[in-house]
């Protein structure tokens, strides 16, 4: 670099090359008009076009389209139950994964990171098809599910409740082994009496109540409990995904600050953990709520296609392409590419908020004392 | 609050980092655990917290063992050495942490929070976050929040370790005066043994996950209790040697015992003045500094470090590559098995 360069970057029209190693006009320029034209050909032209097809018929066509038709509406809401429930599951799922990954050392800790994204490399068909060959007609389940389906759910249903009540007794007992009184002395016999006690209570419940229809059919393929299955393998990595890097960033230490400063476990999880967390999680979670609306190849293998019952927006946008609907079928796309637009936008916004190794505030090294 | 450690192991895998350690902390005592990294001296200090489980071996407060105990029940203060500040939260109620979870009234809170802030000399700083800290800042917000509930024990994991030299400097001496004021039983972790000594009335040196010598920084000092102990505490020089009639002749060849000796116990002159000495060829002289440091080469072809004072050094006149004579003046002897022999 010339030290006239440095006093005058500019001298009359000519721009003098300020880096040595900077490329050519021509490259510079070419690159960027090619990626630009690229861009626009297949983003920008296509996007546009679906807001002008779905509104070629005006305004009015445009909102009959979306909510007079029983059939899309009914997709709209299918879509609107499936999704959150699958986000739920993949939440939980999510943020265990993390910090099971993030916090311990356990053997097959490397084998649970690398299946966390086998649904990234299966086709979604193939995740739809694993799901018919499971619980469909035909399938391991079928015939059971078939006869008596709801029978298995009593039991379900009761050893969730153990699970739930053992959770509990973890969280509630008092965590110093000097405070424990009475019936807490004896942790394992409680917990054995209370579990036995609580599965009983509930499946006597259950059955004596008849909470469950008897000697009918679950249908989990070609039903709703199907497409929650596959929206959420399908999605399954996302929270997981964007935890794991955040929580490993963040580090253990300041959560076992608080544990020596007198927290239990659950005042870290909410006083600690989630602050520190939380963008990175719901960064997931818009991830993950703009590919479950989205998602089409596994659904469609497992939604048996009945129209007003088990198709989603998806579904419903190519069942309208195929009957030549085109505002209609264009009408719900544009509701799905307005999700997009906004999972971007939000996207760009929460990633800058979000810790990572790089950008962790560190401590200034060379500053003088008060 | 006294510690007692009783025969306390601590496996990583097929990495031993405590073998077997026990030491007692009398209440009130401000003790160093000093080593080098991998010797087991943070992982000690850990189990002592709570934050790690022990394989074998207990761990009593006072009469109290806790070695089963959660961190959170230990009432301990911990000090982590990147600080671990919340950094959702202010100084204030960083500060604050402790008690509120222990669910004290908000006015007191208040008020303790207010104590420390001028314990620590920021006061005006509550409502800030730690990244608008300074390093040294934050460390002693680190300390404040450790010390906010009253904690039967104050444990600090190499607490000037991210700071640079001055902040260290006046954080050693502000600390050292804190516990003077609050006299609560302290151990911190270190590698550097000026900090040690500077900082600590108990010294504990560690190495391979066991300990070589416990003493006052007087006592490690002065009297290493093994080669260890004297080579990690400053610049040695290294001999062979093999002992006759309580004299130890030093040569490559001989073995049996090795003679340490200090580059400052070593003095040169030009001739040789009835006592201990041998031959040596002056290599290089630096000057610049308190000491004048001379590195020779003996007759048998080893390199021998020795600090003079600037004024000895002025009366010599040392030139680069001429024959001297080094004369010891105080010796540790160890023989092979590391057994202290004599000084």
């Amino acid at each position: 670099m010339s030290t006239e360069a440095l006093v005058k970057p500019h001298i009359g029209t000519i721009t003098i090359r300020r880096h040595a190693q900077e490329d050519p006009a021509w490259v510079r320029w070419g690159l960027t008009l090619f990626a630009l034209a690229v861009v626009g050909l297949l983003v920008v032209v296509p996007v546009v076009n679906i807001f002008a097809t779905a509104l070629s018929d005006g305004l009015r066509t445009y909102w009959d389209n979306l909510f007079t038709d029983p059939d899309t509406r009914q997709s709209i809401f299918l879509t609107l139950t499936v999704v959150p429930i699958a986000l739920v599951a993949n939440i939980i799922f999510g943020l265990t994964a993390a910090w099971a990954i993030a916090r311990f050392n356990f053997p097959g800790r490397t084998l649970l990171t690398a299946l966390i994204d086998l649904p990234f490399s299966v086709s979604p068909v193939v995740a739809g098809l694993m799901f018919v060959l499971i619980f469909g007609l035909q399938g391991y389940l079928g015939p059971f599910l078939r006869r008596d389906g709801y029978s298995i759910m009593p039991y379900l249903v009761s050893i969730l409740g153990v699970g739930a009540f053992i959770v509990f007794f973890l969280l509630s007992r008092p965590s110093n082994p000097l405070a424990r009184n009475g019936l807490w002395k004896q942790g394992w016999l409680f917990v054995l009496l209370g579990s036995g006690l609580v599965f009983g209570l509930l499946l006597f419940v259950q059955l004596y109540f008849h909470v469950w229809p008897r000697n009918q059919s679950l249908k989990i393929i070609f039903a709703t409990p199907g497409l929650v299955l596959a929206t959420a393998f399908v999605t399954f990595p996302f929270v997981a995904r964007e935890l794991i890097p955040v929580m490993e960033a963040v580090g253990a230490d300041e959560e076992l600050a608080a544990v020596s400063l007198g927290a239990n476990g659950w005042q870290m999880f909410w006083h600690v953990t989630v602050p520190n967390i939380k963008w990175g999680l719901v960064y997931g979670i818009i991830l993950c709520n703009a590919r479950a609306v989205g998602e089409f190849g596994a659904v469609y293998v497992v939604s048996g296609h009945i129209a007003g019952k088990t198709d989603t927006m998806p579904l419903r946008i190519e069942k309208l392409f195929q009957e030549y609907n085109l505002p209609g079928s264009f009408a719900v796309a544009s509701l799905l590419t307005l999700l997009a637009i906004f999972t971007l936008i939000a996207k760009a916004r929460l990633q800058r908020k979000i810790p990572t190794t790089a950008n962790l505030p560190e401590p200034t090294q060379s500053e003088s004392q008060s | 609050m006294s510690i007692l450690i009783k025969g306390v192991s601590k496996n990583f895998g097929s990495f031993k980092a405590l073998d077997n350690v026990s030491l007692e902390v009398p209440d009130g005592d401000l003790l160093a655990l000093l080593g080098p990294s991998g010797s087991g001296k943070t992982t000690l200090l850990r189990i002592i917290a709570g934050l790690e489980v022990a394989d074998t071996g207990t761990v009593l407060y006072q009469d109290e063992d806790v070695t089963h105990h959660s961190a959170r029940d230990r009432k301990v203060g911990f000090v982590f050495q990147h600080y671990a500040l919340f950094r959702h939260m202010t100084v204030a109620e960083n500060i604050g942490y402790g008690l509120k979870v222990r669910k004290t009234p908000k006015a007191q809170i208040r008020d303790r929070v207010d104590e420390l802030l001028k314990l620590i000399r920021l006061d005006g700083f509550g409502n800030r976050y730690p990244s608008q800290l300074s390093g040294g800042q934050r460390q002693r917000v680190a300390l404040a929040r450790a010390l906010a509930a009253q904690p039967r024990v104050l444990l600090l994991d190499e607490p000037f370790g991210a700071l640079d030299a001055k902040v260290r400097q006046e954080l050693r001496q502000w600390l050292r005066r804190l516990h003077e004021d609050i006299h609560v039983t302290s151990i911190f972790v270190t590698h550097d043994q000026e900090e040690a000594f500077e900082v600590a009335n108990t010294v504990v040196v560690m190495n391979e996950g066991k300990i070589e010598q416990t003493g006052s920084p007087d006592e490690v000092y002065h009297y290493p209790a093994t080669p260890f102990v004297y080579r990690f505490l400053g610049n040695v020089n290294l001999f062979h040697g093999r002992i006759d009639d309580g004299r130890a002749h030093i040569h490559e060849k001989e073995t049996g015992h090795v003679v340490y000796v200090r580059p400052h116990l070593l003095d040169i002159d030009r001739i040789p003045n009835g006592g201990d000495h041998f031959r040596a060829r002056v290599r290089h002289i630096n000057s610049a500094g308190a000491l004048v440091k001379v590195e020779a080469i003996t007759e048998w072809g080893a390199l021998v470090n020795v600090e003079i004072s600037q004024d000895r050094f002025r009366t010599l006149q040392l030139i680069k590559d001429e024959t001297v004579f080094v004369i010891p003046k105080d010796v540790k002897i160890f023989n092979d098995s590391n057994k202290k022999l004599a000084s």
